[in-house]
Formats: structure tokens, sequence, C-alpha cells
């Protein structure tokens, strides 16, 4: 495992075309379910996903081959994510997410739904509609532990905030979503 | 029941899932809710939660893969192009000082050379003038032979859409 690290790595570090391609097609259901959460919105999480890639190529001498690559992967994305928030003059994700601070992001874009496109059983209309109640910043951390199954650390790497954060965001997240999901108000 | 109880049921059902809990605490959380319906519900609500949220799924955009690998790969020939053009500019700076600190005797050294011919001054002068151009004059052809390079490259990508 820490050989497959090292050798992804390597060629990262190579900007090798081969291996960019392979992990392109390797990660893409993850890395496009990870913005389509924090973003809240198709369109922009396509065009993050291509630019991730694009930074990726040009920053993989910075990826140290200890740490999971998904976890640098999301953190390269989320950074994009916040740059991109930034310009709107906003201070962070947190900031635009946060129920406290503003307005949660939209989880859908235009009419039609871009969510309701992609998913299709009557239960995942629901969880759809609970998640798109939720602030991306707790959808976020559910993700990561749950669907992604990064451990606390490592969703704290990806988030650059303090394991203590991350646990608060995941209790209040997965407490917000069950009564969401049970249909009482969050 | 106390409400510290179902306090402490409450607490560790969600770290149970979120960071773990001691053999210990499960056993205490297992009896607790074999004993107590409420707490139960909200432990099965919970994990209920958790299973939709990794049973939800996305549909992925038609072609993303394919278009990134595409994007990435244009991106990567403009990388391995650029250090050439640190070359190219790195040895015309040094040419330029090289030329600058030299200046006077080439200088002389055509108005010498000029004399011993007989040549009018207005060619050695020229010389002089052609051997300072002669690092811009090569700059300037790599450049338009790059031009020519990627206007040749759009029109490749323009067909590939």
């Amino acid at each position: 495992m820490a050989d497959d690290k090292k050798s992804l790595a390597l060629g990262l570090r190579r900007r090798d075309p081969e291996l960019l391609d392979r992990l392109i097609e390797q990660y893409q259901y993850r890395l496009f379910r990870y913005l389509l959460y924090i973003t809240g919105n198709r369109e922009r999480a396509e065009d993050f996903f291509q630019e991730t890639w694009i930074r990726v190529l040009e920053r993989g001498h910075q990826y140290d081959g200890k740490s999971k690559f998904e976890a640098w992967l999301f953190s390269i994305a989320r950074h994009l994510v916040i740059d991109w928030q930034r310009q709107k003059k906003a201070q962070s994700l947190d900031a635009l997410t946060n129920p406290d601070e503003g307005a949660p992001l939209e989880f859908a874009d235009d009419d039609p739904s871009p969510l309701h496109l992609v998913l299709s059983r009557e239960s995942e209309e629901t969880v759809q509609a609970s998640l798109g109640k939720l602030p991306a910043i707790y959808r976020e951390v559910l993700l990561l532990r749950f669907q992604e199954e990064l451990g606390l650390a490592e969703i704290a790497t990806v988030l650059s905030a303090p394991i203590s954060t991350v646990k608060s965001r995941l209790y209040r997240g997965l407490e917000d979503l069950r009564m969401l999901l049970a249909g009482e108000a969050a | 029941m106390s409400q510290e109880l179902h306090a402490r049921a409450e607490r560790l059902i969600a770290q149970e899932r979120v960071e773990g809990i001691s053999t210990a605490d499960q056993l205490w959380l297992r009896q607790h809710l074999a004993d107590c319906a409420s707490c139960a519900a909200r432990a099965s609500a919970t994990e209920q939660a958790i299973r939709s949220l990794r049973g939800w799924s996305v549909a992925m955009p038609p072609a993303l893969a394919s278009r990134t690998q595409f994007r990435v790969r244009m991106r990567a020939e403009q990388l391995r192009g650029e250090p050439r053009w640190r070359m190219v500019w790195a040895a015309c700076g040094i040419s330029w000082a090289f030329g600058a600190a030299t200046a006077p005797y080439v200088w002389r050294g055509l108005e010498w050379a000029g004399h011993r011919m007989g040549l009018p001054n207005i060619i050695w002068e020229l010389g002089f003038g052609l051997w300072w151009a002669l690092p811009a004059a090569l700059v300037a052809v790599i450049l338009l032979m790059e031009n020519a390079g990627r206007s040749s490259e759009a029109d490749w990508k323009r067909q590939e859409n």
C-alpha cells in the first residue's frame, strides 16, 4: 500500500499522462460526488472537476505519497471551490454555508433540478431533499465519513481544520440528517 | 429511567458511528437499547440515516472523464514546453549581458578590421548593429515558429471538438 502511494507520488511528479488518465477514470465518481455535495450545483461541479485534475497535474509534486490520495484530491478540490467563493467576496466555504453566517448553498441549480435528473428512486428523492436542506459544511463531512469512509484525521486534513471541528460537524450533521429524514425540523 | 441515562445513550449512539466507543460503552448501550424503546428507535433512525446516505447515488455527466483527460493532456503538453521557454529567455539574458560587456571591444575590433580592409565606416558599423541584433532575431524566429505550432494545435483542437 505504501509502495503504491510512493509510485503514485513519483508518477505525479513526472506528470505521467497514462497515470493521470487512470486516476481520472478511477476517481471520477467519487470526486464528482464530493464536488456536487459541496457546491450543490451540477454544472459548477463539472467545472471544478476539470479544474481539480488540471491542478493535480500542475501540483502533483506536492503529493507526498504518505497520505491517502483521495484525501489530497478532495483537499485540492475544496481549495478550488473556496478560492472561487472568495472571488465572490465570501470569506470561506463556512461563511457561505453556515446558516448562522450566510445563506446556504443551493443544492440544486435551475429548473429542472439537476439533482432530480440524477436521482431516480423515491427513497433517493427523500434523501436528496434532506441533504439539500443541510448546509454544505455538514453534507461535506457526512460524505467524507460515511461514503468515503475517511478517518477523522484524514477529514481534518481535507478540511484543514482541527479534529474537534470535524467531530462537531459530524455530530451536528448526523443529528440534522436523522431529524430531516424522520420528518422533523432540523 | 433517568434522563441522564437517556442522554448518555443518545450521545453514545452518535459517538459509536462517528468515532467509535469502548467495548464497555458498547455493552452498556446494547443493554440500554434493549430496555428503552425510544432510544432504540433513535438508534435505528440514526442507522437508517447513514444507510440512506450510503445508498444515495449520483449520475455522472456524459463523457466528463474523457473531456477532462483531453484537457489534462493539453495542459501537460503546455507544461512540457515551459522549461524550453525558460531556456530561451535565459540564453537571451546571458547573450545580452555578454554583448553589453564586450560591446566596446567588439566596436574597436570591427573598426580596426574595417580600416584594415578599407571598408567604408557604414559597413563595419552595420556589422556591429547586426552583432547586437542577432540574439533578438533568433528569439523572433523561435516565437514565429512557436506561434505557427500553436495555431495548428488550435485547428486540431477545433477538429477534435
